[in-house]
């Protein structure tokens, strides 16, 4: 994974492999500890990404949309 | 007599009775809104501005009005134009004429036309290479869907109704363009623009949302010429000009159209786009708690484990010097044991040693000789005597036996051999 914040399907992906490997078993406490926090990490990550989607509902017509994207222009 | 009798004072009026057929006709859904196709005869255009005709083949004709304004009609429509029209069945009570009543017409020969340049953009397309792109991945999670789409249509309403249905207020922002007639690709391309600028990340930060991340260009179904907006050229450079993901949503299940070749995903129909790019909120939600659950479980094991391993770690350290001491003392046992047993070896093979030694001792002992019959000669004083030399005529010597000695006197000497 890169240093830049995964995207929500990077982040899912990873998750399933910390899951996997924790179910798995055999390793160390220090181990443990760091997957069972990135996991941790990830999931609040993955929840906050829900959350973004949520807004509110433009519903615009072309010429107006035009005017004020113009005018945000300026 | 039948109840129908009882109750009318005498014979049907025919005007009631021709407004009776009529209804019939006019509420038969299978008479409204058919496309028909056939020859245009009897064309005649009034200074009313309606237009009369009739459309027929070998089989059959039927009269055909097209009321003022209601349709552009093409000027190349003519006695004998094969057309293609969509009307709906009405009765025309004062003359009795069951007739077609036309909301569009085609010459068939545009619409041959309109399918050979679709064919020629496809080709043009497909050399060079838009067909062969790598699609744009649809976001698994879309935090801001454009939909262009007719304003106030019912493709839009059914995207709207699905959105909330799978995720309550998802943000999107809807661009409404005219999806049919000859404006409406240069209207499509316009919206298409917009959302260009809104999936810029400035642009979007200075509105204070988060940037566009996937478009929908949806419209419902209609007749091939209602769609043809999508099967031309600058709608298509559009689409392959977006920045993000783009799904086409256009017609029904069938239509297949140019939108749809060069967008990142077709849908089939507009609602088919929501179900495949719009995921189910709870659906997630439940995938996540259950991740959770699932990391928590795995790693309170896998402590548990390690806590175990500790556990067993300890007790094995308490016990450690004990079990390292009781293996040194059995070493020391094991040691002394096998000293032991050298020790032994060693001397019973010394004793063999003596034991044949003596037997040897034995076998040599001057006794064994004298019980041979041999018998040993000593001077007075003990010495014994292996030689003539140095003895003397007269000289007393003691004769041993093996069973007794006697004393007694030399006589004569003689050297050895002389006897």
């Amino acid at each position: 994974m890169s240093n830049d914040k995964p995207t929500y399907s990077e982040a899912v992906q990873r998750l399933e492999t910390i899951v996997s490997t924790l179910e798995r078993g055999g390793m160390g406490l220090d181990e443990t500890l760091k997957l069972y926090e990135e996991g941790a990490e990830l999931l609040t990550l993955c929840k906050h990404e829900l959350a973004a989607a949520e807004g509110k509902l433009n519903e615009l017509q072309l010429d107006e949309i035009e005017t004020e994207l113009e005018s945000e222009k300026q | 007599m039948s109840s129908r009798s009882d109750v009318t004072t005498g014979p049907l009026p025919i005007g009631q009775f021709v407004q009776m057929v009529r209804r019939t006709v006019i509420q038969d859904p299978l008479f409204r809104n058919q496309a028909l196709k056939g020859e245009v005869t009897q064309w005649k255009q009034y200074a009313s501005g309606h237009t009369y005709f009739s459309l027929r083949d070998n089989d059959g004709q039927m009269n055909a009005v097209i009321w003022k304004g209601k349709c552009i009609v093409d000027s190349s429509i003519k006695e004998g134009s094969e057309v293609v029209v969509l009307a709906s069945l009405d009765l025309y009570a004062k003359r009795g004429n069951i007739q077609l009543v036309v909301d569009k017409i085609e010459p068939v020969s545009v619409l041959g036309e309109l399918e050979k340049k679709k064919r020629e953009l496809i080709e043009q397309l497909k050399r060079e290479g838009e067909f062969d792109r790598a699609r744009r991945p649809i976001p698994p999670v879309p935090k801001h869907i454009a939909l262009v789409t007719g304003a106030g249509s019912a493709a839009l309403s059914d995207m709207q109704r699905l959105i909330e249905n799978r995720w309550p207020g998802l943000r999107r922002t809807v661009i409404g363009v005219l999806v049919q007639g000859p404006k409406a690709a240069e209207e499509i391309v316009r919206g298409l623009a917009i959302t260009r600028k809104l999936s810029d990340p400035k642009q979007a930060e200075k509105r204070g949302e988060p940037p566009v991340d996937l478009v929908i260009l949806g419209r419902g179904g209609g007749s091939p010429e209602d769609l043809w907006a999508f099967n031309l050229e600058p709608v298509a450079r559009a689409i392959l000009a977006s920045p993000i993901p783009l799904v086409s949503a256009v017609g029904h299940e069938s239509d297949i159209l140019v939108s749809d070749l060069v967008a990142d995903l077709r849908a089939s129909t507009p609602s088919d786009a929501i179900e495949r790019v719009v995921p189910a909120r709870n659906e997630i939600e439940l995938f996540l708690d259950e991740m959770n659950e699932r990391l928590t479980i795995a790693s309170r094991r896998q402590m548990a484990d390690c806590r175990q391993v500790l556990a067993v770690l300890q007790s094995r350290l308490l016990v450690a010097p004990i079990i390292g001491l009781n293996r040194a003392k059995g070493e020391v046992i094991k040691l002394s044991a096998r000293l032991k047993m050298a020790a032994h070896q060693s001397l019973a093979r010394q004793s063999t040693r003596l034991a044949q030694l003596e037997a040897s001792l034995i076998a040599i002992h001057p006794q064994r000789v004298l019980e041979r019959g041999y018998s040993m000669t000593q001077s007075a004083d003990g010495t014994v005597l292996s030689s003539i030399i140095g003895l003397k005529s007269g000289q007393d010597v003691i004769l041993n036996f093996a069973d007794g000695s006697a004393g007694a006197q030399i006589k004569k000497i003689n050297s050895e051999g002389k006897k």
